[in-house]
């Protein structure tokens, strides 16, 4: 990373600011905090967005209401299935536009065009909804008084009387009678209809209320205390039958007409859904633009720019700025001037190994001028998740998964890319181990069509006991007492194994780092210690000399001893002692591959027992359910452990790996860059 | 031998590895599913991702089936204490489903807050699994006799190893509950992923001391 400044005259910016962020390579840097510094502040003052960053937001917020008319309208669009599992990329549009003025009359008067030909429609949509509205409520009411067959004109408040129609709840009915009786002298008068269930799922009973006028407030009152509901009927005339008939009509008028101007809008919305979608991208990216002057700082007659730049990128950039400015500007590049934590870190790996930068930034990217480990992961990852999977089958349906993910979904995604490649890979390494171990559905061949892999050629070994060439008259090799006869043994010795070797990797990687940046004793306090170890046991198994071993571990404890006594007193240096088990823990935990391996073609062998026992035991039908069983099965199977082995894979890494060399916690470098979906420059 | 037929002993190894287990993996799932249920409370379009983190503390209970199933009809012929150690390995060591389950109940709720935790979240909710897979480990060692006619593998010791690394295993719900913590400090600070790990590895330390003494056991070098 450099550090790069330009100072560039005010009527050039806006061209300079365009270019970079299109170029897409420079991070830039908030000025503001600088301007605190009063040295700073006598020479800029802060500056604020671009002007035309008002007339952006507007436009953005009309073109935002229009799509959302247009996405209330399109409804589900079809193949909705088919668009989700095989996305279609949106054709890209050109655009030349070179300024934001351009933009913003070109927004204008797009705008205004679509206004023109909606606005009037989407005016009477949204009358006719309410309308709808309305009258659906009236109906539900009315529905309620369809047992009272009156011409409901005659159901108002005459000169003498009183009238309410409403709801009443059930259980208050009789105790509102009464109450109302003794609160009139007799003079009032309560008919009932049928009870009903209202929407909200409460028995009511309607009600009209007759009584004389003087009585209203009282016998009001008393109606809202027992949970009345009235019901407006005042401008209505004939029975409620009649009326529902009416409004139904008027329902089914309206209806119409709302489809019709739906379909209007629909046209409509194909002819401009992509120029608004276009535009929206447009006015989001001259926003960005905008935006971005509040990170610069001014003199009266020119810009100053700060920003961090990968150093191969700096000729471009500074190219870009000369050019834009046309020779109103000044470029400076210079070494990076702040705390480290600060300066934000790129990762630059080779295209096939790109898409596994995920897992090194799931962990953290690394900090800066600290190694970048995504190369070092994809053997140990790929490897790892093959062995723990293993099955052939399984990895095939893996690779196909994965291609799919990668080839169609990571169309528009590129997590789905990335994670589409790794996938794959990992699929193919799955197939490879699955040959090696004879895995195909776990023992499929053997349980169903008796052929057994084992007694044949055409596995190496066999996870669960012995095969062709690693069994009791062939020893792999002898340990010791122990002769390695059988696969379990034979797979845990080479998860040991691997594991040592990785580890290796990773302490020979973390020791060079070291040396590089803090010297020999460093280096050889952390990592060496362990190299040594490592190369002793190493020296001691090939020789078969059991003193060198032994020799070797008893150096490595008094050096971790010596170790903690120079961090921390005599206290550490007896935790030092248990260094030791940390680092056999670290071996030992890789002997999880041979765990893992065993669980997949375990799992795999039980399903196939179970649907055995099934197919066997169950008559006529039974080769259905057996099939059944063997689906849902190894489809659970696949899932369950293509997921532990990616993710026990990763805690090989993050745990056991980078916790000899690496530590991460940089910043990302996130560049000023246009975000371009629907639209394209060049 | 102790009883005519090897399998009588076996049974019960069998009915160790399952039971166990299943109680912890139950237990384990049912304190991921409580939290899972909240989580769809508030946004019904993550019962996904609580599907997927329920899912984790439940591995220790197919543990202890496969094992059940290994016993009962694959390594029949296998030395009747080997078959009962197996089975008290993978059901002892299947109660780290209950960390598993406090740690996935944590994870699920940051991914919750915060999708792009998912990764982070998963791999700490996966550490308690450890146990359970050492477990499994000593299980399969005994299982298919890599150890030959040693004593320790063979005789009643074979049940010595399998409460070592058994009980060693219930060090996961310590490591679950301080991976719920880690993964608590991630959601706040992604940098504090690193550190968060090496606390959460720690607990993780007496489990392989119970697998160590269970190899040594079943290698029988004492004897």
């Amino acid at each position: 990373m450099k550090k790069l400044r330009a100072v560039v005259l005010d009527e050039k910016m806006d061209k300079v600011v365009r270019e970079l962020h299109e170029e897409g390579l420079i991070e830039l840097c908030d000025l503001a905090s600088k301007l605190e510094d009063s040295e700073w502040a006598g020479l800029l003052s802060p500056s604020s967005p671009a002007p035309y960053i008002r007339d952006v937001s507007a436009l953005l917020i009309k073109t935002n209401r229009f799509l959302d008319l247009f996405d209330s309208v399109k409804g589900e669009e079809k193949g909705g299935l088919k668009e989700l599992l095989n996305p279609t990329l949106p054709p890209k549009e050109k655009v030349n536009f070179s300024s934001a003025d351009e933009v913003i009359s070109y927004g204008r008067s797009l705008l205004e065009e679509v206004e023109g030909e909606v606005k009037e429609l989407a005016d009477r949509l949204n009358h006719l909804e309410n309308k709808i509205n309305n009258l659906q409520q009236l109906k539900r009411y009315l529905e309620y008084l369809k047992d009272f067959q009156v011409d409901l004109e005659h159901l108002k408040s005459g000169p003498y009387t009183y009238v309410a129609v409403g709801l009443i709840p059930e259980d208050k009915i009789a105790q509102l009678k009464e109450k109302l009786s003794s609160i009139t002298d007799n003079l009032s008068e309560v008919v009932e209809g049928k009870p009903v269930v209202t929407t909200e799922n409460e028995r009511k009973v309607p009600v009209v209320v007759v009584t004389l006028k003087e009585y209203r407030d009282k016998v009001g009152g008393e109606l809202r205390r027992s949970g009345f509901e009235r019901i407006e009927i005042s401008n209505l005339k004939g029975t409620p039958g009649e009326n529902l008939e009416r409004i139904e009509r008027e329902i089914r008028e309206c209806e119409k007409e709302r489809e019709n101007i739906l379909s209007k809008l629909r046209e409509l919305a194909k002819k401009w859904y992509r120029k608004l979608l276009v535009l929206h991208e447009l006015l989001e990216i001259e926003k960005e633009r905008a935006e971005s002057y509040t990170y610069y700082g001014r003199t009266e007659r020119t810009y100053m720019l700060e920003g961090w730049v990968p150093e191969k990128y700096v000729d471009r950039v500074k190219n870009t700025i000369e050019r834009a400015s046309e020779g109103c500007g000044v470029v400076e590049v210079k070494e990076p001037d702040e705390p480290e934590e600060k300066i934000p870190v790129m990762l630059d790996n080779p295209k096939p190994v790109k898409p596994f930068e995920m897992l090194t930034e799931m962990f953290a990217p690394p900090k800066y001028n600290e190694i970048d480990p995504t190369l070092l992961i994809v053997p140990g990852f790929l490897i790892f998740y093959g062995i723990m999977l293993t099955d052939a089958v399984y990895g095939l349906l893996l690779t196909l998964i994965g291609l799919f993910v990668w080839k169609k979904l990571g169309k528009v995604s590129e997590g789905a890319r990335n994670i589409g490649y790794i996938l794959t890979l990992a699929g193919i390494a799955t197939v490879i181990a699955g040959i090696v171990t004879g895995g195909y559905l776990g023992d499929f061949l053997k349980e169903f069509l008796g052929f057994d892999i084992y007694k044949t050629p055409f596995a190496l070994v066999n996870p669960l006991g012995e095969s062709f060439y690693i069994n009791e008259v062939r020893p792999l090799l002898k340990l010791g007492s122990i002769s390695v006869d059988n696969g379990p043994i034979a797979i845990l010795l080479f998860s040991i194994l691997v594991g040592i070797l990785h580890l290796f990797i990773g302490l020979v990687v973390g020791f060079k780092e070291n040396l590089e940046k803090k010297g020999f004793k460093e280096a050889f306090l952390n990592q060496g210690i362990w190299l040594l170890l490592i190369i002793g046991l190493a020296l001691g198994l090939v020789t078969n000399i059991p003193y060198i071993i032994l020799a070797t571990v008893v150096l490595v404890v008094l050096l971790c001893i010596v170790r903690g006594y120079m961090k921390g007193g005599i206290l550490d240096a007896m935790l030092g002692v248990m260094d030791i088990t940390g680092f056999l823990g670290n071996v030992l935990s890789y002997a999880r591959l041979l765990a893992l391996c065993l669980a997949t073609g375990g799992l795999a062998m039980a399903v196939n027992i179970m649907a055995k026992l099934i197919g066997d035991s169950v008559p006529v039908i039974g080769i259905l359910l057996a099939l059944i069983v063997l689906l849902i099965g190894h489809t659970f199977n696949f899932v369950m452990n293509g997921l532990g082995a990616f993710i026990h894979s990763l805690r090989l890494h993050y745990v056991e790996f980078f916790g000899q060399f690496y530590e991460g916690g940089g910043k990302k470098f996130q560049p000023f860059k246009a975000r371009r979906e629907y639209t394209t420059v060049n | 031998m102790v009883f005519d037929n090897p399998l009588l002993l076996g049974a019960i190894g069998a009915g160790l590895a399952v039971g166990i287990a299943g109680f912890g993996s139950g237990v384990g799932a049912g304190i991921a599913g409580a939290s899972g249920a909240g989580v769809i409370a508030e946004d019904p379009s993550k019962f996904g991702t609580a599907i997927v983190f329920q899912a984790l503390p439940q591995t220790q209970g197919l543990y202890g089936f496969l094992v059940a199933i290994l016993i009962l009809f694959v390594f029949k012929n296998a030395p009747e204490w080997a078959m009962v150690g197996a089975g008290v390995a993978t059901g002892l060591a299947g109660l780290s489903a209950i960390g598993q389950g406090i740690a996935s109940s944590a994870g699920l709720g940051a991914v919750a807050e915060d999708e792009k935790i998912f990764g982070k979240a998963m791999v700490f909710s996966v550490l308690p699994e450890t146990q359970a897979i050492y477990g499994l480990l000593v299980a399969i060692l005994l299982l298919v006799g890599v150890f030959g006619n040693s004593l320790g593998a063979t005789t009643i010791a074979a049940l010595g190893a399998g409460l070592a690394v058994g009980f060693a295993g219930l060090s996961g719900i310590g490591q679950g509950i301080t991976a719920a913590g880690a993964i608590g400090a991630t959601a706040r600070d992604p940098d504090a992923m690193g550190k968060g790990l090496v606390l959460a590895v720690m607990p993780e330390t007496f489990a392989i001391f119970g697998l160590l003494i269970a190899i040594l056991i079943m290698l029988g070098i004492m004897f």
